[in-house]
């Protein structure tokens, strides 16, 4: 971390406006002077991002940088609290309305919002030169991606997801615990798992998810790694269960921490777009992809699109888009050229 | 996999192409180069040979006119931006890959070139008197496809040498597609320039390619540098094939080109051609209902007049379906590998009447069977069923 190169942090006086977080032991002046030395980076700025992204910008972390290439939509805002229906009106990018918004929470922060795609080709130009990076993303293969990156550079980064009334926490220090592909060996079969935009969200779990990712941030920016949870947080607030699991150790044959494989940085893992000839639609495949199941696909989109199909597609109408979905798990969506609009629309409803 | 992508690239390529780049890769697979060691002399004795096949095949009486290029693309670029200078007048037709198109728009919008695009008649072929009428005093450049990769259908390629040459002009022919499927004679069909492929139905791997320059058309070199001999000239030496071809060659490409060609001289193009014309028939024979689809360019084929004036290949669509979305089911469902979208040739589609979506192109090759082309009808006929 550049932290530990500053000659003698203790000695930089702190403003006043952090006196409450100054106070508390664990951070103190000099805790709170590295916070104000750190630069943090965002891979997303929706429901996780917007709390994140409060909680970093008012504990007066120096650099924040907010990445995320969609715009603010209505069903946001349940959640998303840095957003408000002017956003919506003035269909604002997600990076440009938070920016905003939390510059004007705190002046001593250098806010930077991006409205763009994290991708293999993005990846380095967009996190480079920062102390920690936030997992705000809502698809494994960004997650992976980041993954691999924070592995290679060895730069920490903090896991963090929900769906329904669940949530997921770790942290992962590079070179001293489990990375994500420890964790999970590669990101769930398509069509299978639950998304926000297929299974829905509640509010609380987005605070809650943020909050604990922010808590581990505050330790590792102000120095603290020794404080740093080695576990896995899970909950289910609907189920009243809150329990964790010790994160696996870390395995010598993980190929991204292990062998230092990074499969999709070389984007040899991970999912492979193709603009199709033919205007205005983009194929996305996934490498390590296997069948889906098209009928329990579609009793997932039922409620949210409208649907057609046969034995062979499903066709669903969404968000603007045609989104046809194979059985060998690719799908075609219709209505962009953008590789990066076709993936988030994927990961939003076919899943990964 | 049942592989009816002919038309993009041949595949698998014959075991005897497959085993020539092996053989010539083990025994003498190095940089050619006159006045060379012995390996070096064997390498450039065998691209030699090489031209001297493709000049045999296609009636081109100066086989050092032959130029090893990447691809048709290459070639086509070479001949295009090595003739037109400003002021030219291009005649051309909407039938066109953009490998013609492309560069010849861009030479029009920078002001250098103009040009005039033939339309196609109903038949999908370009009417010579067309092009007749299409000649202006600056008309330096006809360039024509042989085999529109879109309609499958063959050009009046003779037809319209004859009227180019009787005007003075140049005549370039994008061979890509009829190389090796469709006779072509450069004498008799009074070409001047002749791109083609190496990697299609001439049956050679990717990456191989060529010009055939004939004597009336003078070209400066597109590409310049090292030629394995008069490196004391301060400037391309000024001798064919190395006044065009500079860097070291695809020698193992080269290798695999001309076991390809040998096997179509061996076995003559007109039988590969009604081989091609063979298969369209099972495959149409092989479908439930035709009628279920929309058939573009196949005009002939249907009316059951044994696919003549075509190749074997053939769009069409599925109503239900986007292109994509039938060529995904036959990849995905039925592992039969077909190409959906526009071919990289809008102004056919245009012309079709398909655009912007385009059409799903069935190809077959040497390699294609009659089972391979009754699986893909039958599985045309479950989803048309579905």
């Amino acid at each position: 971390m550049s932290l530990s190169n500053d000659n003698n942090p203790s000695a930089v006086k702190v403003p006043a406006r952090y006196s409450r977080q100054v106070l508390f032991e664990g951070i103190g002046e000099e805790g709170q002077a590295r916070i104000c030395a750190s630069r943090v980076v965002l891979v997303g700025c929706g429901a996780l991002g917007t709390v994140q992204a409060s909680l970093l910008v008012r504990a007066g972390v120096g650099t924040v940088r907010l990445i995320d290439r969609d715009f603010v939509e209505e069903s946001n805002l349940q959640r998303q609290i840095l957003y408000d229906e002017s956003d919506v009106k003035g269909l604002l990018p997600k990076a440009v309305a938070a920016e905003k918004k939390l510059r004007a929470v705190n002046s001593l922060v250098t806010v930077e919002g991006l409205v763009e795609d994290v991708n293999r080709v993005s990846v380095c130009r967009l996190l480079d030169g920062f102390d920690l990076i936030m997992d705000a993303t809502d698809n494994f293969d960004v997650r992976f991606l980041v993954n691999d990156y924070a592995v290679k550079n060895r730069i920490p980064w903090i896991y963090g997801a929900c769906v329904g009334s669940e949530g997921l926490m770790f942290p992962v220090l590079p070179g001293e615990t489990a990375c994500l592909r420890c964790v999970f060996e590669s990101a769930p079969p398509a069509g299978m798992s639950p998304t926000c935009d297929t299974s829905g969200v509640i509010g609380p779990v987005v605070g809650i998810v943020a909050s604990l990712q922010v808590a581990e941030a505050l330790k590792i920016l102000s120095g603290h790694r020794e404080r740093v949870s080695r576990r896995i947080t899970r909950f289910d607030l609907w189920e009243n269960q809150y329990n964790g699991i010790d994160l696996p150790s870390r395995e010598e044959s993980c190929p991204c921490c292990g062998k230092r494989d990074f499969l999709y940085l070389e984007g040899s893992m991970g999912a492979d777009t193709s603009t199709l000839c033919g205007r205005n639609s983009v194929q996305v495949s996934r490498r390590e992809g296997g069948p889906i199941d098209l009928q329990a696909l579609a009793a997932r989109l039922a409620p949210l699109a409208k649907l057609e199909g046969n034995r062979f597609l499903l066709r669903a109408t969404i968000d603007g888009h045609l989104l046809t979905v194979f059985a060998d798990g690719r799908a075609i969506i219709g209505g962009t050229n953008d590789a990066g609009i076709a993936k988030s629309i994927y990961a939003r409803y076919v899943g990964a | 996999m049942i592989y009816l992508d002919h038309a993009a690239t041949s595949f698998p390529k014959p075991d005897r192409v497959l085993r020539a780049m092996d053989d010539f890769a083990r025994a003498s697979g190095v940089n050619p180069g006159r006045g060379g060691h012995r390996r070096a002399l064997e390498a450039e004795a065998m691209i030699d040979e090489t031209r001297g096949l493709l000049a045999r095949l296609f009636r081109l009486s100066r086989p050092e006119r032959v130029i090893f290029t990447l691809n048709a693309t290459d070639a086509l670029n070479m001949a295009i931006k090595g003739l037109l200078k400003p002021g030219d007048h291009v005649i051309t037709s909407v039938l066109e890959h953009n490998s013609v198109s492309r560069p010849l728009n861009r030479l029009e919008r920078e002001g250098v070139i103009t040009v005039t695009r033939i339309d196609a008649c109903p038949d999908h072929r370009i009417d010579p008197a067309d092009v007749m009428r299409a000649f202006t005093p600056a008309t330096r450049l006809v360039a024509l496809t042989q085999v529109s990769n879109v309609t499958g259908t063959i050009q009046p390629v003779g037809e319209v040498g004859k009227i180019v040459r009787d005007r003075n002009a140049l005549f370039l022919v994008d061979a890509a597609q009829g190389a090796g499927v469709v006779p072509l004679d450069m004498q008799a069909d009074f070409v001047d320039l002749l791109a083609f492929a190496g990697h299609k139905s001439l049956q050679g791997p990717t990456g191989t390619g060529g010009l055939l320059v004939g004597e009336r058309a003078e070209l400066s070199p597109w590409r310049e540098g090292g030629t394995g001999g008069d490196s004391e000239s301060p400037v391309q030496p000024s001798g064919y094939p190395h006044f065009m071809e500079g860097g070291t060659p695809n020698v193992h490409g080269i290798a695999g080109l001309r076991e390809g060609v040998r096997i179509l001289l061996e076995r003559g193009v007109e039988r590969v051609l009604a081989h091609e014309r063979k298969l369209l028939s099972v495959f149409l024979g092989a479908l439930n209902n035709a009628g279920n689809f929309q058939w573009y360019g196949a005009d002939r084929v249907i009316a059951g007049r044994g696919g003549e004036g075509r190749v074997g290949l053939v769009c069409f669509n599925l109503t239900g379906f986007a292109p994509a979305e039938l060529a995904a089911v036959l990849d995905s469902q039925f592992d039969i590998a077909v190409r959906a979208g526009l071919h990289c040739a809008p102004g056919a589609h245009r012309h079709l009447g398909t655009a912007p979506l385009g059409a799903v192109r069935v190809s077959v090759g040497i390699e294609t069977t009659e089972e391979d082309v009754v699986t893909a009808a039958h599985a045309l006929n479950e989803i048309a069923g579905a």
